[in-house]
C-alpha cells in the first residue's frame, strides 16, 4: 500500500528503541552473545530469502517476511517458537498480504523440504524439515497476534528509486544501494529506523564503494538527521565487518545446538 | 488478547453467511456494544489456505486506517484456527433506510449522506485505497445519524499503473461502465460511480440501474445516458468485452430525477460520467456548489432512523439482514474473486 507513512502501524507502533529491543532480548541474550544472535538472525534471513526465491516471490515479499519474522522476536524469545517453523510461516502470511496469488500450503512444505535439503544440509545434516502444514496454519495465528495484526511493512526500495531519480537516474548506484538494503534486512535496521532513513544509509555506503565524491553535496541538502543514518550506516557495516570473518558453513550447527528451544520438541 | 472470549460478552445473534457468523456483543473491558465478525474457516481445501484472505485484507487496510466515517476495527482475536474481527456496532444501514417507507429523506438527509460517505471516501482515496464494493448496505449508520463506510473484503490498494486487476468487483447494480467492458486498469471512477448510483438510489427510493445481467446493466446504463462512441470514450472499443450496443440518445437527467434541484444534478452527472476520466474525484465533488448551496445538510441527531431503532437504548436487532448480506456480500462478485 503506497498510503501515508508516518500515519501508518509501521511508524507508530513498529519502530523500536534500541534499549527497549536490548531489554526485551534478555532471555536470550544470556545463552546467546549478540554476535551468536545476530549470526542466527542472519542464517534464518537467507532461509527465507531463498525459500522467497524458490518459490518466486517477489524481492518486496521476502522483505516483507523477513520484517515479520524480526518483529516476531523483538517481542519473543527463540524458545517461543521454532524459527525453522516461523520462517515459512512468515512468508506465507507475507504473501496472502501483498496479494502474491496463492501459495500453496503443500507446495510451501514440499518447498522448505527441498530447500532445507539441498541448500542447508550443512546446517540440518540428514535432518528432514519436520514441520507440516497445521504446524504453519497454527503458527500463521501465533504470529498474526503478535504482531498485532499489523500487517502493512513499508520498506526501503520505493524511497530509494525516487532518491536514485532525484541524484539523476546511476543505474550502478541504484545496483548497489539495492543490494545493500537486502543485505540491510540481516541487521535491526528495519527494526529502529523508518524505511526511506535506510535507503539513504545504503546510498550513502553505495557512494562510498562507488568514490562517487560528487555525490556530497547532495547529501549535504538533504533534511534529515545524519546521526541517524550513521547509525544505519554502522549496523551494515558492522554486517559486513562480520561476515568477513565469519564461516557460516562451519559454526552454524554448533550455534543452532546452543539456541533456546520450545520444549517440548515439535512431535512428529 | 486474552480470554477474548471472556472479554466479549454475546448479546444476540446477527446474522450468518458464506464466510463469517456476526454477532452483537458487549465488550466487557469497555462496556462498548460491538459486532464480532467470526469468519468460518470453510472447507477442507480453504482451510488449508489459513487465515481467510478476505479477512486479511480487512484486517490489514483497517489497522492502518483511521476516519470517523469508516468503519473502526477495534479487535482481532482467534481461537484455535478461527480468526474474529470486532467492529464499531452499527444500528443500521442505508439499504434499510432507503426501503422504509415509513421514512422521509429530506434533500437536507441526502445531502447530509452524501458528505459523510464522500468524505469517508476522499480518505480511503487519499490513501490509495480502492473500496471496490459500495452500495447501500455497505453504508452503516449508527443512531447518532454517523455513516461510516463497511466491508473491506474487496478493498485494494491501486495506483500501480502495470498492475492488472480483476473487473470482477462491485455488484453489479454499481458498477461502472469500464468494469462491466472488462477494464483491467481502473481508479477511483469505479468508486464515484458507485456513489452516484447510491446518490440516485437516495431520491428514487428504489435501484436506479438495477440489470438482471452485465449485458442489461450496460443497456441500462446506455439507456439513460447515451450510447458512448469513440468520440466521447476513446480506447472504448479496445476493453477486453467491449460489445457493440444499439445507439441510445441519452436522456435528460431533470426528467428521471423531476424533484431534484439543478446543483444536485450537476453532482450527479459528474459522479456517472461515461468516460472514467470525466468523473469528478471526492475533492471535487465535495466543493461542488450543491454541499455549499442551501439546505445545509442535516445534523446526525435529526437524521431518520428506522422505527425498531430509537435514539434511546432499546434492544431490538434490525440489521441482522443486512449483515447476513454483507457477508454474503454482494455475492456475485466475491464469490468470482475466489
Amino acid at each position: 500500500m503506497a498510503g501515508n507513512f508516518w500515519q501508518s502501524s509501521h511508524h507508530q507502533q513498529w519502530i523500536l528503541d534500541k534499549q527497549d529491543l536490548i531489554r526485551d532480548r534478555q532471555h536470550d541474550l544470556n545463552i546467546l552473545t549478540e554476535e551468536e544472535y545476530q549470526k542466527i538472525f542472519n542464517f534464518f534471513a537467507s532461509i527465507i530469502q531463498i525459500l522467497g526465491e524458490q518459490l518466486k516471490l517477489r524481492q518486496q515479499v521476502i522483505a516483507t517476511a523477513t520484517v515479520y519474522f524480526k518483529r516476531f522476536y523483538a517481542r519473543n524469545s527463540l524458545k517461543c517458537i521454532d524459527p525453522l517453523l516461523l520462517a515459512p510461516t512468515c512468508v506465507f502470511l507475507a504473501s496472502k498480504v501483498e496479494e502474491f496469488g496463492v501459495i500453496s500450503n503443500s507446495r510451501l512444505i514440499t518447498t522448505c523440504q527441498t530447500v532445507i535439503k539441498n541448500k542447508f544440509s550443512y546446517a540440518y545434516g540428514q535432518q528432514e524439515f519436520p514441520y507440516r502444514t497445521n504446524h504453519i496454519l497454527e503458527c500463521e495465528f501465533y504470529l498474526l497476534e503478535n504482531l498485532d495484526c499489523c500487517l502493512i511493512v513499508y520498506q526501503p526500495y520505493r524511497p530509494l528509486l525516487l532518491f536514485v531519480q532525484d541524484i539523476g537516474q546511476d543505474e550502478q548506484l541504484l545496483t548497489y544501494a539495492w543490494r545493500i538494503v537486502n543485505d540491510s534486512l540481516r541487521t535491526d535496521v528495519s527494526l529502529l529506523y523508518p524505511p526511506y532513513q535506510i535507503a539513504i544509509g545504503a546510498l550513502h555506503i553505495a557512494c562510498v564503494m562507488l568514490g562517487k565524491e560528487n555525490l556530497k553535496p547532495w547529501f549535504a541538502e538533504l533534511n534529515v538527521d545524519m546521526d541517524k543514518i550513521q547509525e544505519i550506516v554502522r549496523s551494515i557495516i558492522n554486517l559486513y565487518e562480520m561476515w568477513k570473518s565469519y564461516d557460516e558453513k562451519k559454526e552454524i550447527q554448533v550455534l543452532l545446538g546452543k539456541m533456546p528451544k520450545p520444549k517440548p520438541a515439535p512431535q512428529r | 488478547m486474552n480470554e477474548p472470549t471472556l472479554r466479549y460478552e454475546k448479546i444476540d445473534f446477527l446474522g450468518e453467511g458464506q464466510f463469517a457468523t456476526v454477532y452483537k456483543a458487549r465488550d466487557v473491558k469497555t462496556d462498548k456494544i460491538v459486532a464480532v465478525k467470526k469468519i468460518k474457516i470453510g472447507s477442507r481445501l480453504e482451510a488449508q489456505d489459513g487465515i481467510n484472505r478476505t479477512a486479511l485484507r480487512e484486517i490489514k487496510l483497517l489497522q492502518e486506517l483511521e476516519h470517523i466515517n469508516l468503519i473502526g476495527l477495534l479487535d482481532v482475536f482467534g481461537q484455535k484456527s478461527n480468526v474474529s474481527l470486532v467492529f464499531d456496532f452499527m444500528d443500521t444501514d442505508l439499504e434499510i433506510i432507503v426501503k422504509d417507507s415509513n421514512i422521509v429523506l429530506t434533500p437536507a438527509n441526502v445531502k447530509a449522506y452524501m458528505i459523510m460517505t464522500l468524505k469517508g471516501l476522499e480518505y480511503l482515496h487519499q490513501n490509495w485505497i480502492l473500496h471496490r464494493d459500495l452500495k447501500p448496505n455497505n453504508l452503516l449508520i449508527n443512531r447518532e445519524g454517523i455513516l461510516k463506510i463497511g466491508d473491506f473484503g474487496l478493498a485494494k490498494a491501486f495506483g500501480s499503473p502495470t498492475r492488472i486487476n480483476t473487473h470482477q468487483v462491485v455488484t453489479r447494480w454499481y458498477r461502472s461502465p469500464e468494469l462491466l467492458f472488462g477494464a483491467r486498469q481502473y481508479g477511483t471512477g469505479v468508486d464515484m460511480w458507485a456513489v452516484g448510483c447510491i446518490l440516485a438510489e437516495l431520491l428514487l427510493r428504489v435501484p436506479f440501474l438495477p440489470g438482471e445481467s452485465d449485458l442489461d446493466q450496460l443497456s441500462r446504463i446506455f439507456q439513460v445516458f447515451g450510447t458512448p462512441t469513440e468520440e466521447n470514450w476513446p480506447g472504448m472499443k479496445g476493453l477486453t468485452d467491449y460489445v457493440q450496443f444499439k445507439l441510445f440518445p441519452p436522456q435528460q437527467l431533470r426528467h428521471i430525477f423531476s424533484a431534484a434541484s439543478d446543483d444536485l444534478l450537476q453532482l450527479l452527472e459528474s459522479l456517472l460520467a461515461l468516460y472514467p476520466p470525466n468523473r469528478c474525484d471526492c475533492t471535487q465533488a465535495l466543493q461542488m456548489p450543491y454541499f455549499s448551496n442551501k439546505p445545509a445538510p442535516s445534523v446526525g441527531s435529526k437524521l431518520p432512523m428506522p422505527s425498531n431503532i430509537s435514539k434511546i437504548e432499546t434492544e431490538k436487532p434490525s440489521l441482522k439482514r443486512k449483515l447476513l448480506d454483507n457477508i454474503d456480500g454482494g455475492s456475485l462478485a466475491k464469490r468470482l474473486q475466489f
